[in-house]
């Protein structure tokens, strides 16, 4: 008796509890459903067009600019996580952190505030240069962000192109520093005409531009975009690296910068390096980086901070030795950087314990959308998207070296 | 006629500004494999602008296929550094299919003008994993050159060749 009444008591229990995990799978499916629509449906055109009746301000409100880590971290976002009745729904919510990760990762690619779209061919073309002055870009006082941007072959077809120069302008306004490779052309006046496009609505950005590198009578230079009123550069740092054993097919242009600031801090200084690997050898280039990246790290006692930025044409998991690097870390993981979107060649590297600066905000421009271009006008502007990362304006004391951490921020 | 081919053929109009529309649309089409051998003769264009976006679409080509590489083979021998550095290029891009270039390769490694040239010939033996004693001889020549990187190049096409040489004799021994 005593033991059926036990086994009685726990088949009410057993089926109590299903009913509750019943329950709670219901709620917590429609959760999750709602939470997913929110943040990856609806708020896409919240994202993109801020102005959108309805949707684009309430995803604004609800979400702001909040990070996927802000946004997992967010404590309503925790309950539902915490309602998890079993092992499956666990996965289940793991897929949906993964995917929310996938998501940050595009929202990066196509945010858009800020940008206005230039004339494009069919339409009335701008009176060269810059006909289009965009609203200046506000930009936040307690960062910077700097960007890597491959121009495909920059030269004299681009220029000649006021839409695509406009395009360019308004991509660059966006970042405090750009990291530009492949200026392709004998013509020495084209940075300078370049700047005064991007100058054209009344920044005061400057431009620091290495020799022409290469082994063949085609070759490139590197160029480092700033915006004067934020950054300063050492000229005298701005070199060529050496590169007796030629183990480089296009030797990096390295240059110190610090951040202008009125408040208390120390101002954020850092190494630059700007790179573009010969596609033929990117896995001894990277390894090649690896030393390059420590050379600089060792160049001054007073430099703790180097960037690595670039077309490295290697993803995060083609780094060789550079990704190897004690403490390295790198901002684009996960998503292409590509026009075609099928490819990961560009990235912004530092070590995470030395630059702890960075704010964990990155992203991928995605010019295609956010200046609404087809494909074909896209790739007239670049086949590369640029890539940027954010980081605080003041130095911050390194962090201890603890422990041997993933190389991804939103792992 | 696809685009392509169509564009390829706007690489020899007399026009400077017709090549040049042309080379910049081939650099943009992301599958200009075809037409591998337009590309590389556009690189020795007249016109910069020419030869930047002959060279762009080159960068992004992948191994050219198997009717181009008797054509570039002609073209690595090239007076224009250019061409021959990247007729040489894909050809070790196409790897253990251009074996038969070995000879035009090693040719271009012991006469080439052009110390890139050279380099990207050493490279590319590599690449195609040639074991024949000529190949062999000239990289093992030039391993000792005063040119660094066409050493370093070379070593490491020595080793990839022992690699294959393995390579096949395992196979040959498990066969």
């Amino acid at each position: 008796m005593e033991r059926q009444g036990r086994e009685a008591r726990m088949t009410r229990r057993r089926s109590t509890s299903t009913r509750r995990k019943g329950a709670r799978s219901v709620v917590l499916s429609r959760v999750i459903w709602i939470v997913w629509t929110v943040v990856t449906g609806s708020s896409i055109a919240g994202w993109i067009i801020p102005g959108m009746p309805l949707v684009g301000p309430l995803i604004q409100q609800v979400l702001g600019n909040k990070t996927v880590n802000e946004i997992l971290s967010d404590e309503r976002v925790n309950k539902v996580i915490d309602l998890a009745p079993d092992e499956a729904w666990q996965g289940k919510l793991g897929f949906l952190k993964k995917k929310l990760r996938e998501h940050q990762a595009a929202v990066h690619a196509t945010s858009g505030a800020g940008y206005q779209v230039p004339t494009v061919p069919g339409a009335q073309v701008p009176t060269y240069p810059g006909a289009t002055s965009a609203a200046r870009v506000a930009k936040s006082a307690q960062t910077i962000r700097i960007a890597s941007y491959n121009i495909e072959v920059f030269g004299t077809t681009k220029m000649g192109k006021p839409w695509v120069v406009e395009t360019l302008a308004q991509v660059v306004r966006h970042f405090d520093i750009v990291a530009i490779q492949e200026i392709r052309t004998q013509d020495d006046q084209l940075m300078p005409t370049f700047l005064a496009v991007v100058n054209a609505d009344g920044s005061r950005y400057d431009y620091v531009i290495g020799p022409r590198v290469g082994r063949t009578i085609s070759t490139e230079q590197y160029a480092f975009v700033y915006d004067t009123q934020r950054i300063e550069v050492d000229r005298s740092s701005v070199a060529s690296m050496s590169d007796p054993a030629d183990m480089l097919h296009r030797e990096p242009l390295v240059a110190r910068f610090r951040t202008r600031s009125s408040g208390a801090g120390l101002p954020f200084s850092f190494w630059l390096v700007n790179i573009h690997t010969d596609p033929d050898e990117v896995a001894s280039e990277v390894d090649v980086l690896a030393g390059v990246f420590q050379v600089m790290q060792a160049a001054r006692a007073d430099e703790d901070d180097v960037i690595l930025l670039g077309d490295l044409n290697a993803n995060e998991h083609q780094l060789g030795l550079l990704g190897q690097l004690p403490g390295i870390t790198w901002v684009v993981s996960g998503i292409t950087t590509n026009t075609r979107k099928t490819k990961t060649y560009d990235n912004i590297l530092f070590n995470r314990f030395a630059t702890s600066e960075f704010t964990g905000r990155w992203g991928v421009v995605d010019v295609q959308s956010v200046f609404r271009l087809t494909m074909d006008q896209a790739l007239e502007v670049s086949d590369h998207f640029p890539v940027w990362a954010e980081f605080h304006v003041y130095e911050s004391a390194p962090m201890q070296h603890t422990a041997q951490l993933p190389g991804y921020f939103f792992q | 006629m696809s685009d392509v081919t169509v564009l390829a053929r706007q690489l020899q109009d007399k026009q400077a500004s017709v090549r040049a529309q042309a080379a910049e649309r081939l650099g943009r089409c992301g599958d200009a494999a075809c037409v591998a051998v337009e590309l590389v003769r556009a690189c020795g264009d007249e016109e910069e602008v020419v030869r930047e976006w002959a060279v762009a679409a080159l960068e992004e080509l992948g191994p050219p296929p198997a009717s181009s590489l008797e054509p570039l083979c002609s073209l690595a021998a090239a007076a224009q550094e250019l061409v021959a550095y990247w007729a040489v290029t894909l050809l070790g891009r196409a790897g253990p299919e251009a074996f038969a270039a070995a000879p035009a390769l090693v040719s271009v490694l012991e006469t080439s003008p052009h110390p890139a040239v050279r380099q990207r010939a050493a490279w590319a033996l590599g690449r195609i994993r040639d074991q024949s004693a000529a190949t062999i001889a000239a990289l093992e020549r030039v391993k000792s050159s005063g040119d660094p990187r066409l050493a370093r190049l070379a070593a490491e096409s020595l080793d990839n060749d022992r690699t294959a040489s393995d390579f096949h004799s395992r196979t040959h021994a498990c066969g």
